[in-house]
């Protein structure tokens, strides 16, 4: 192994310019994965206040439509109200909207922010770290009492740093009163993430209860040993006897699918929505190898291309007793070890960037970071590269003839 | 030590076939020095990597230690390699970024044993060809004999019995021709098998018998 190593890395400092272009790119790619690790951390790692994944099922689009009309988005508030409450085997359920962005004044200074409406059932759907108070009730909501609560950030915006609860601000013609501050949810958290939260109740007009089709997502937390599949199935018998009052529309479809999936289906492919955590992992990953695919390529060329230079010391090895699988294993040990090289500058980078990133607002409230699971992560990748682009070169390698290599013929 | 019975050895490509070796029936006994000649392209090189099993004959048997080598399975004759046949390169061979105890331990990194005992037998090997001071020296910071020297005691730290040398002296000015074989001659003389392919006359008289090959025929 000494040798080995040892060997690797004169491999590497003999070539100063070719490990230079090698460890570029390898550092390169697998920053970018890195980055790109640390963003599906802060999607779908369980750091959020969607902590039960596994027990979570999303209702999130609907589409109805007819023979000349159709109509696609997020639910309508009727068709979760009619589906969603007493459902079997569900141990809470919330109906909330999609954030919506409005601008207020205060104390003189524009402020824009982003609102979500929620049921009171919303903070127990999901647990949000509360700093101060606490959040609104199921009473607050059923008489659409004018209260709200804030992240810490908006809280400073409006009012400083300090308690606010019990303080109003003045949003969209009403005067709220703050009754609970929470820690900042990262925008990458789509269905929970807001500045205010306030009482769905609290909507200027009630059009919203009859949408079929509209701004809302459902929510449901299965009981423990409840089966996903029977809810869903159970879900769609609730839907089909939705009543459908739009003459233009005779057909109504929505599904509740498990919360990894809804969100794959938000951030990246749509077909995703009804996929297990098994297959969006697999997709993510074909994308990932995919990303890898023509970096690696070119670390396989550059290591053929030096098999001329190492044939004199495979001629060597093989004479002396080195097997085939032996020569495998010390051409992909040097291979993982520039990939290793490559990892441990892409972290150093990353984590450059990251707080960069953070740093810069470009996404509101974001903790990227190299936790050890993004490391995890990073660290599996930079083997499967190391791996993958060396894997032909040690073949090829491998199985030069002892006699030919030393004469420097390759056959 | 090694028995060739019959061995033939030919090239085959698209459009011609190249006998190199024809009918080559050989044996060298335990402790033996023999020498093999010919002129350039006769299959000398060819017959030393077919003894040593780099190369498996077209035809014939070859026989080590009794044993006659079947099938020729890549982890069976590289094992048979590492335990019994040690080789020395006209050219040397020495990887250039290793240095020269690292070059002689290389034949031991595929056997199991402990770095201790690897670092102890590459001393020894480099006390028996007079180098132990230049153990920390990259090759290229020694000469040309000093550089074969290293190559016979990477041969040798295995402690193989056979000992196959493909013109060991051919890169070698004469007067460090004769210090490699003198290291030979003294290998030679403390049991090992040494087989030698040589160009030069002068060196092959100093062997025990001479192998004499002519278009891959051995006619002596």
């Amino acid at each position: 192994m000494g040798s080995t190593l040892k060997i690797a890395l004169k491999v590497l400092l003999r070539r100063k310019f070719f490990t230079f272009v090698s460890l570029f790119a390898v550092a390169f790619t697998l920053l970018v994965l890195l980055v790109s690790a640390a963003m599906l951390d802060e999607i779908f790692g369980p750091n959020g206040p969607e902590d039960r994944p596994d027990r979570t099922l999303v209702v999130l689009k609907a589409e109805s439509s007819g023979k000349e009309s159709r109509r696609t988005g997020w639910a309508g508030y009727r068709l979760l109200s009619r589906t969603l409450p007493d459902m079997p085997g569900v141990e809470r359920s919330t109906i909330f909207a999609e954030p919506r962005q409005l601008t207020t004044y205060h104390e003189g200074s524009k402020i824009t922010c982003t609102t979500r409406r929620t049921d009171a059932a919303f903070w127990k759907v999901f647990r949000f770290d509360f700093v101060e108070g606490g959040p609104y009730g199921a009473e607050d909501e059923a008489q659409a009492l004018p209260v709200a609560v804030l992240n810490v950030s908006t809280r400073d915006r409006f009012f400083g740093p300090g308690s606010a609860v019990g303080k109003t601000l003045e949003l969209d013609g009403r005067r709220l009163r703050v009754v609970g501050v929470v820690r900042d949810v990262p925008s990458l958290r789509f269905l929970t993430t807001a500045d205010i939260w306030l009482p769905t109740s609290l909507s200027r007009s009630d059009a919203y209860k009859k949408e079929l089709v509209g701004d809302f997502a459902g929510v449901m937390i299965l009981a423990p040993g409840t089966r996903a599949p029977d809810v869903s199935a159970e879900f769609q018998r609730r839907l089909a006897a939705v009543p459908i009052d739009d003459s233009r529309f005779d057909t109504l479809t929505a599904s509740a699918v498990p919360l990894f999936g809804a969100v794959a289906s938000f951030f990246f492919f749509e077909q995703l929505d009804s996929k297990g955590p098994g297959v969006v992992i697999g997709v993510l990953w074909l994308m990932a190898l995919l990303f890898m695919a023509i970096p690696a390529l070119n670390l396989v060329n550059l290591n053929l291309s030096r098999i001329l230079e190492r044939a004199s010391e495979i001629g060597v090895r093989k004479s002396f007793g080195a097997t085939s699988s032996a020569l495998v294993r010390q051409f992909l040990l040097e291979n993982i070890i520039l990939a290793i090289l490559g990892g441990l500058h892409a972290a150093i980078a990353a984590a450059v960037v990251l707080a960069l990133l953070n740093r810069s607002g470009l996404i509101p409230y974001s903790s990227l970071s190299l936790n050890f699971r993004v490391l995890g992560w990073g660290t599996l990748l930079t083997l499967v590269f190391g791996i993958v682009s060396g894997v032909l070169p040690a073949w090829r390698m491998s199985r030069l003839h002892p006699v030919g290599a030393l004469q420097g013929r390759f056959e | 030590m090694i028995r060739l019975q019959d061995v033939s050895k030919v090239y085959r490509t698209d459009r011609i076939e190249t006998t190199a070796l024809d009918a080559i029936s050989v044996t060298i006994e335990d402790g033996a020095f023999v020498s093999i000649m010919g002129p350039s392209g006769c299959g000398k090189s060819t017959l030393l990597n077919v003894m040593g099993l780099l190369d498996a004959p077209t035809g014939g048997t070859v026989s080590l230690d009794g044993a006659p080598i079947r099938g020729y399975r890549d982890r069976d004759v590289a094992a048979l390699r590492n335990a019994k046949v040690g080789f020395v390169f006209q050219s040397f061979h020495l990887i250039g970024d290793l240095t020269v105890a690292d070059n002689v331990e290389i034949p031991l990194l595929y056997r199991t044993l402990g770095s201790a005992e690897r670092k102890k037998r590459v001393a020894q090997a480099l006390d028996r060809v007079g180098l132990t001071s230049r153990r920390h020296h990259f090759p290229t910071q020694l000469s040309g004999g000093q550089q074969q020297r290293v190559a016979i005691a990477r041969a040798i730290v295995g402690q193989p019995k056979l000992l196959l040398a493909d013109e060991p002296t051919g890169n070698l000015d004469s007067q460090m021709g004769d210090e490699i074989m003198a290291v030979l001659h003294e290998l030679n003389s403390q049991g090992t098998t040494v087989v030698m392919v040589t160009h030069d006359p002068r060196l092959a008289d100093t062997t025990h018998r001479t192998i004499r090959l002519f278009d891959g025929r051995q006619v002596q």
